[in-house]
């Protein structure tokens, strides 16, 4: 197996595959820093195009436009608070403090290093454990993927912010808005009111993209006073070699948070915004100073970066192997595979080694890329957009997000899903309701509820079912042990204070 | 009389030379094909792979455009196909027997009456398959175990009115047991599901087990005959069991499409399907064909809806 993937190089250094490779970084830079331009959407459009072409040149191209969108997703939510992609949300936790603090260049910096640390991690992962991972994806099988599912749902508790029942409130709207749709087990349409649009439920993006992006658009245009056009000054961009060394202490957070990445990556269904959550999370709590966080830590933006891009090469282990894509834009990739009539499986890696293994190879470049094309390109351009009047920027993200919604699906419905959704988050805005909680409960809301129905219906409706086998035993005890430990801590100092008192 | 007679040939030939040229004016701009479902999946691959074969045999220049319009599992699409001009200028791709069964339990703006059938390509037959780790290897092991005690075995199968459960319905009843179904969203799910032995067994289709052939045990396919991509597989039939089943992918017109503009989209997929590349296309990215087409595919659809009509009203899935 490691013979084939030598064989598999020198085409894809070949002139042709290894620029499309370059050509898809920028364009998924490019396309992850607009907000309401995903990967997926820009991968779907390319797949009709991709029909006549060499299959490594298209694989390039997406491989290139998946890793170039996770790190373009930082981008606007480090300088304007809106996450470009739903795996940057956790990113904008610090990296807009932080641009406020004045150091969005550092920041942007961080981001692009841990992208491509997270990006090479991965594919290194994809290139020589691919079989043996699979074997672990088939471990999990609905029980356990509930499981995994509750665990990340506990990190809310984190996300809540200052007002716990307005944490709350919030996350119970996230997992109301994934019961629309088609209830898989039953057959039952929920909440579609006859509309067949609904009927797959709501896209994430069309959610984020509402909440996320309209209100600060509105912000941006309430503001009549053209203030701060110097603010792109503030970024303070150094020579990102000179910033380096710096980073070199976030060494433990790239490390945890490439392992978390890649195996949220494994795991059918989660995606990359679960593994920015659930790795922001343990960075946070391994910190010596939790406090700061969410006020500027260059560490948060280095968890959630290198996150969700560890994720996205090992999103591909169970696509190429079982056909069962980690996550959304895995799914589009691999209709761009069986366009070209590589059907996942075993058999894949025996029938067509070049492509497979080359397309690993196409994901390790586009990783080291990300440094050399997203530090120039992030840096030195894209921070520019601060330097429009602000109007003008406003506009120019709501015609964004009003075409990109659109052409998710091509159809106006979703437009103005999203439209009532920015209605929504304009309001939760103005309450101070917190937005992060909303979008973990519509990703795994729907997630734990059908994998928890089916763990039931194979266990015969018994709940003990749920725990009968050792991977839930130990997941449960994970779980446990994330809920109980800051209630411990809490009162052991209680205790502490008392006897000092 | 020779006269006479030499008129009407010339009559007859004039008539047919205006038919040829009423022919040959079809199609005179694009065709669109609209296909249900999202780019890359199985019902678009088998569109945009049939879609350079339609043009080059169409002749004069033709140019068919895939238009995905992905939503309500191909609900979307097939309702704006049935609800087009039937000018020959849109056509679409047509699933069996989901397309059928919506109509059943959903209120769909279209029926079996909407469309002019033009051609089925793909025959996707039905298999079981447990996990090669399992003891349950054999029909007979099978239908012992199921007949034990009602309800387990557990059955992994990729939706709720689809061909794999129309399948297990008809199992359920050749049998004599009662199974636990486990809907996934997706074959490939419900194939993970099995192979990591999370459930007793699965029903998936042919195209999805070829390439894992050594992780399965496939007990049975559900054709009157072998199949060639599955060597040494029996099938229900020879087993005792009377089942044949699959899910079947074609391509459908709206209704009232004009005779010659329909004869010549039939004969385009007749030629298609002959073209050995075409074949070999198909066979690379997993689709077994079969051509059906005219009335001989509106005469399946008929069966398929009649098996869903039975299935609804004895069993039904939600």
């Amino acid at each position: 197996m490691y013979g084939s993937l030598i064989d598999a190089l020198p085409a894809v250094l070949s002139l042709g595959n290894f620029a499309a490779v370059v050509l898809g970084v920028i364009t998924g830079i490019c396309i992850g820093a607009l907000p309401g331009l995903s990967a997926t959407m820009a991968i779907s459009v390319l797949i009709p195009f991709t029909f006549g072409m060499d299959p490594l040149v298209a694989l390039g191209m997406m491989a290139g436009i998946y890793n170039g969108a996770m790190y373009g997703g930082a981008i606007p939510a480090v300088l304007l608070r809106i996450p470009g992609t739903p795996a940057a949300v956790a990113t904008s936790f610090d990296g807009y403090p932080m641009a406020q603090q004045g150091r969005g260049g550092y920041a942007l910096q961080v981001s692009v290093v841990s992208s491509a640390i997270g990006g090479i991690v991965s594919a290194i992962v994809l290139m020589l454990l691919a079989p043996p991972l699979a074997k672990v994806t088939l471990l999990f099988g609905p029980s356990e993927v509930f499981w995994v599912a509750v665990f990340g749902l506990s990190a809310i508790v984190f996300l809540l912010g200052g007002d716990v029942l307005k944490g709350l409130l919030s996350a119970c709207f996230g997992v109301f808005v994934s019961l629309v749709g088609l209830d898989s087990i039953s057959g039952y349409d929920r909440y579609t009111f006859g509309h067949l649009e609904l009927l797959d439920g709501i896209n994430i993006v069309v959610l984020l993209v509402g909440l996320y992006a309209i209100p600060p658009a509105i912000a941006l245009l309430e503001e009549v006073v053209d203030v701060d056009t110097s603010t792109a000054k503030k970024l303070n961009t150094t020579s990102l070699w000179k910033a380096f060394p710096s980073m070199l202490r976030f060494w433990k957070t790239w490390l945890r948070s490439s392992v978390i990445g890649v195996f949220v990556g494994i795991l059918p269904g989660a995606g990359g915004s679960m593994a920015a959550f659930l790795s922001y999370n343990e960075a946070r709590r391994a910190s010596s100073n939790p406090e700061d966080w969410g006020k500027g830590e260059p560490e948060g933006v280095a968890a959630s970066e290198t996150a969700n891009n560890a994720d996205t090469a090992s999103a591909l282990i169970p696509a190429l192997t079982l056909g069962i894509p980690g996550t959304a834009v895995a799914a589009v990739m691999l209709g761009g595979l069986m366009i070209h009539g590589l059907q996942p499986g075993p058999m894949l890696f025996r029938d067509n080694p070049g492509i497979v293994f080359g397309f690993m190879w196409q994901f390790l470049f586009a990783a080291i890329l990300l440094i050399v094309l997203g530090g120039a390109l992030a840096t030195n351009s894209f921070a520019q957009v601060l330097r429009l009047p602000r109007p003008l920027l406003g506009a120019f993200i709501i015609t964004l997000v009003l075409v990109g919604v659109y052409s998710i699906n091509g159809r106006m419905f979703d437009v103005y899903l999203m439209l009532g959704f920015g209605f929504i988050g304009y309001f939760m805005d103005k309450l101070k309701f917190p937005l992060p909680p909303v979008v973990l409960g519509l990703i795994l809301g729907g997630f734990a509820e059908q994998n928890l129905r089916l763990a039931l219906r194979i266990g015969g409706g018994d709940w003990t079912a749920l725990a009968a086998n050792t991977t839930s035993k130990v997941l449960i005890a994970m779980i446990l042990l994330v809920i109980l430990t800051p209630l411990f801590s809490r009162l052991s100092r209680r205790k502490k204070s008392e006897s000092t008192a | 009389m020779i006269t006479k007679f030499s008129t009407i040939a010339a009559t007859l030939c004039l008539a047919s030379i205006t038919s040829t040229q009423a022919l040959a004016d079809y199609p005179e701009k694009k065709i669109d094909l609209i296909v249900g479902y999202a780019a890359g999946g199985g019902t678009d691959v088998m569109a945009r792979t049939v879609a350079p074969f339609l043009e080059q045999y169409l002749g004069d220049d033709a140019t068919v455009v895939v238009k995905n319009m992905p939503g309500a599992s191909g609900q979307i699409g097939v309702t704006a196909t049935a609800q087009a001009d039937p000018d020959g200028y849109t056509i679409g791709t047509y699933n069996l027997p989901g397309m059928m069964a919506r109509t059943l339990d959903r209120d769909a703006d279209y029926d079996a009456d909407s469309f002019t059938y033009l051609a089925n390509v793909v025959d996707d037959p039905n298999v079981i398959v447990t996990p090669k780790s399992s003891d349950i290897d054999s029909m007979e092991k099978l239908v012992a175990a199921a007949q034990e005690r009602d309800g387990a075995i557990t059955v992994s199968m990729s939706s709720l009115g689809g061909d794999d459960h129309f399948f297990l319905i008809r199992l359920s009843e050749e049998t004599d047991a009662e199974y636990t179904i486990v809907p996934f969203s997706g074959s490939a799910p419900a194939r993970s599901a099995l192979m990591g032995g999370h459930v007793a067994m699965g029903i998936i289709n042919l195209s999805e087990v070829v390439n894992f052939r050594d992780e399965l045990n496939v007990l049975g396919i559900a054709t009157n005959e072998r199949s060639e991509l599955l060597e040494g597989v029996p099938t229900f039939t020879e087993q005792g069991y009377d089942l044949v089943n699959g899910s079947l992918r074609g391509f459908i017109a709206p209704s009232g499409l004009p005779e010659e503009v329909e004869a010549s989209l039939i004969s385009a997929f007749e030629k298609t399907y002959e073209d050995p590349k075409f074949q070999e296309a198909m066979l690379k990215s997993g689709n077994p064909i079969s051509l059906t087409t005219g009335d001989d595919f509106q005469a399946l659809n008929a069966e398929q809806l009649e098996l869903a009509e039975r299935v609804w009203e004895s069993s039904p899935w939600k």
